[in-house]
């Protein structure tokens, strides 16, 4: 559309969407322009520029039609660039997608710290309100440092951002990694204890965990890929239902502690040896911490996912930030001191979780009240995934536009989420969770760690930016941020010291490399840049000379014909070249050449092992290093009418297209002939000929 | 009169709406071939083959809606863009080559101190057109 001179008139002819045609009118004067839009409806003018309508993208065949409608059943109607504001999230959906990971913790931290603890015998299990206590500590410490992250940082980006930006590039990409694996194990844990919620009250699905564990994921995938603001919707009801049905038992619990009407604890089908089996020491006090401080995980989501949040965005984000924390710790403490007062125990084989066995000692087995605990626990477990599907592609956004990930990862799909980096994630935690057997327990040591590490790259530069920038009350922030540094800084290596062993070393391990990997991505996409960046913005389009080229030929038929008239078209410098595999049918293919033209010389290798890309590669090379000029190997390629049709063919054109790809200053041009293309059908064949 | 090729000018005004609704009702017994119109004005200091994006643009948006509206009332209409000096004229010629028993044609008028006013266009087709004009009078709302 900017085909224009200065007067407003096209001028080139170069192909444009549109036809203009002068008519004479019946009066002298009263000529008219008749503007021919063949493409309307399929392009609009917007502004200076064409906009494809949705019917660009409809399906014309009937199999595309019901593809679509499947798609559009399973996915949604697609979104325009423009209904993204459309897709934001306000504080109550906000609360249910990225605070659902932290706030789902309480179903399973207070089982975590207790696991570690029961080593030690039933009596350590006593320390599991202390630990709680402590994790809540942290958490709150946690939350007031990342409310300044989201301050400091309205555009969101997280922790890869703040280290980024003050740390330096390293330490980004370390912040990056670890929360990269920690969305991966988000996933793959809270689908892990999801299954294992129902798996509580329906014992037949503990056997079949991970199938159903890779089901739940796929669901979440789905979800997903419809975009947000749709998963928001269709899981916020769940969180609130989790949220009040535990206050709820927690309220019960309590009223029935304090009016002394003890409930009598639910045994554990596999209970820990009563006496211990370890020493209660410091280490498993701190193993015990680490376990418990699983709870803390979720916390970065809000702060990394500003921009999903409605305007005003940095206060929605905070806002939705400390209602988070509030509801974890209301829960995390309440069933924590629940489960030590009347005396839970965690069960060693996972067949029942602690919550599980909580509620049924406080409300009976099989009532109604239990049921709907452990759905919404298992509910807001696969919610708590969900909060690695809106931080981990948002994440790998942010990282391919710095180049440090590959450029799918910041497309968005047709329903506004980055369709790429939601497949990517749920395929990794597909395959951790399978090959950790869908267990909790394998699993949660790996956990935590990227988090923590994230956490305190954050914090520290975020102290690095206000002795910096040093804004008003920059004394106050980098206080609490320094306080922040050291609590997470301490926690980071409490959990990785303890749970080394455990699990935490292939953490450990895959972090660098995944560091090292962004960087080569980051290395690679610099070297393309450099090559291809113009030197001048205005720099002048070389003149070239017309290419050598070359047509391999199996045949003297209709798409050969063709494909010699383009290359004539282009140059008059044109070869063809035919493989035969005898003397006679190479004599033959010469003479009959010979007769149907002169004027477009023509090369017969003999092949006598009957090999066809070889030769025509190898004659290729000898013709471009004999001449300077650009090489265009010109191809003729039948295109079946139908796709099933394909496979009657050799596609001897599709191989050498790809034994070209690669070859340089080589252009290959594909001519198709399409069996309708003249309205005559195929060229009648000789019985020589054999098929393509 | 039978008819077989309905040609429906359209301004981008508000009374378009109606006048396609009319000639897709006056059409659909005869299955009539129905054109909807849309002509820039160009102006003599420019070239008639200037292209003038912001009126293509809304010219295209035009018939468009027209379409969709004809769709959306039971019929299929073909759509097209003029540039010509004047709309008039151009209507006027486009309706004899494309061989038009009927021109429907909105009448958007004001009223000004109890009179109605008509635009050029209106009158100039009217006088001017050799086949059947059908004016569809409606107050123009601002």
């Amino acid at each position: 559309m900017s085909d224009r001179g200065d007067d407003g008139r096209r001028d080139s002819d170069a192909p444009s969407l549109e036809e203009r045609n002068t008519q004479a009118g019946a009066k002298l004067g009263d000529r008219r322009v008749r503007i021919v839009r063949p493409a309307a409806g399929e392009f609009r003018r917007r502004g200076g520029h064409y906009v494809a309508t949705p019917r660009v993208d409809a399906a014309e065949s009937g199999l595309g039609r019901v593809y679509e409608t499947a798609r559009r059943i399973l996915f949604g109607a697609r979104l325009t660039s423009e209904e993204e504001a459309g897709e934001r999230l306000s504080k109550k959906t906000g609360l249910a997608i990225m605070a659902s990971d932290n706030i789902s913790s309480s179903a399973y931290a207070t089982e975590e710290a207790m696991r570690v603890l029961a080593f030690a015998g039933g009596a350590a299990l006593a320390l599991t309100t202390p630990i709680a206590i402590a994790v809540c500590v942290v958490l709150a410490v946690v939350i007031l440092s990342e409310s300044r992250v989201i301050r400091a940082y309205p555009n969101g980006g997280g922790s890869y951002i703040v280290a980024k930006d003050n740390h330096g590039v390293v330490p980004g990409l370390i912040a990056a990694a670890a929360l990269l694996i920690d969305y991966v194990l988000t996933v793959a844990v809270s689908s892990a204890a999801g299954v294992a919620a129902i798996s509580s009250f329906i014992p037949a699905v503990h056997d079949h965990r991970v199938l159903w564990s890779l089901g739940l994921i796929a669901l979440l995938t789905i979800g997903n890929l419809r975009g947000i603001r749709e998963a928001g919707v269709i899981f916020a009801a769940p969180t609130y239902v989790y949220v009040l049905s535990l206050v709820g038992l927690i309220g019960y619990g309590l009223f029935r502690i304090a009016s002394g009407d003890m409930p009598v604890a639910v045994a554990p089908r596999d209970a820990f040896e009563p006496e211990g089996i370890e020493a209660l020491t410091a280490l498993l006090v701190l193993r015990a911490f680490a376990s418990g401080s699983v709870g803390l995980t979720g916390s970065e989501a809000i702060a990394n996912g500003v921009p999903n949040f409605k305007p005003p965005e940095s206060r929605n984000a905070v806002i939705t930030l400390v209602w988070m924390g509030a509801i974890f710790a209301t829960l995390f403490l309440g069933l924590t001191y629940l489960a030590t007062r009347i005396g839970i125990a965690p069960d060693q084989s996972e067949l029942e979780t602690v919550n599980s066995m909580l509620t049924r000692s406080l409300v009976g087995d099989g009532t109604p009240f239990y049921y709907l605990v452990q759905i919404s626990t298992a509910i807001i477990l696969l919610l708590a995934a969900n909060t690695g599907f809106s931080g981990f592609p948002r994440l790998a956004s942010v990282l391919a536009d710095d180049r440090f990930m590959p450029r799918q990862f910041a497309f968005r799909g047709e329903r506004l989420a980055f369709s790429f980096g939601i497949v990517a994630l749920a395929l990794m935690s597909a395959a951790v969770l399978s090959a950790f057997h869908g267990s909790v327990t394998e699993l949660v040591p790996l956990y935590t760690i990227g988090v923590f590490v994230a956490f305190t790259l954050s914090q520290s530069g975020l102290v690095r930016r206000w002795w910096r920038l040093r804004n008003p009350g920059w004394r106050l922030s980098m206080v609490i941020n320094t306080f922040g540094t050291l609590v997470t800084g301490t926690v980071l290596v409490v959990v990785a010291v303890t749970k080394f062993a455990f699990g935490a070393w292939m953490v450990l391990i895959v972090m660098p490399i995944l560091v090292g990997l962004l960087f080569a991505i980051n290395r690679h996409y610099r070297t393309v840049h450099d090559a291809l960046l113009l030197d001048r913005p205005d720099e002048p389009i070389p003149v070239l000379k017309p290419p050598v080229v070359i047509i391999p030929v199996a045949r003297l038929d209709r798409a050969t014909l063709q494909a010699v008239a383009f290359a004539r078209s282009i140059s008059p410098s044109v070869r063809a070249v035919h493989i035969a595999t005898t003397a006679e049918s190479a004599e033959e293919f010469a003479r009959r050449w010979r007769g149907w033209t002169t004027e477009v010389p023509l090369d017969v290798i003999e092949s006598p092992y009957r090999s066809l890309l070889q030769p025509l590669l190898r004659y290729i090379e000898r013709i471009d290093e004999r001449d300077d000029r650009p090489i265009t190997v010109v191809l003729a390629e039948f295109v079946p009418r139908n796709w099933w049709e394909w496979i009657l063919h050799s596609q001897t054109a599709l191989r050498l297209k790809l034994s070209l790809l690669f070859r340089p200053n080589t252009i290959v041009i594909d001519v198709p002939y399409h069996s309708e293309d003249t309205g005559h059908g195929v060229a009648p064949r000789g019985p020589e000929d054999p098929p393509r | 009169m039978q008819l077989k090729r309905i040609l429906v000018p359209l301004a981008g005004t508000s009374v378009d709406v109606e006048v396609i609704r009319v000639a897709v009702a006056l059409g659909k017994p005869t299955k009539a071939e129905i054109v909807a119109i849309h002509v820039i004005e160009v102006r003599w200091n420019l070239p008639l083959d200037a292209v003038l994006e912001p009126e293509s643009e809304r010219g295209e948006g035009v018939l468009d809606d027209a379409m969709k509206i004809a769709e959306a009332a039971g019929s299929h209409i073909e759509t097209e863009l003029v540039q010509a000096r004047e709309a008039a004229a151009a209507i006027i010629d486009t309706a004899r080559d494309r061989k038009s028993d009927l021109i429907v044609l909105g009448m958007p008028f004001r009223k000004r101190l109890g009179r109605v006013y008509v635009g050029k266009t209106v009158q100039g087709v009217y006088v001017g057109a050799q086949c059947a004009v059908l004016a569809y009078r409606q107050e123009e709302t601002r």
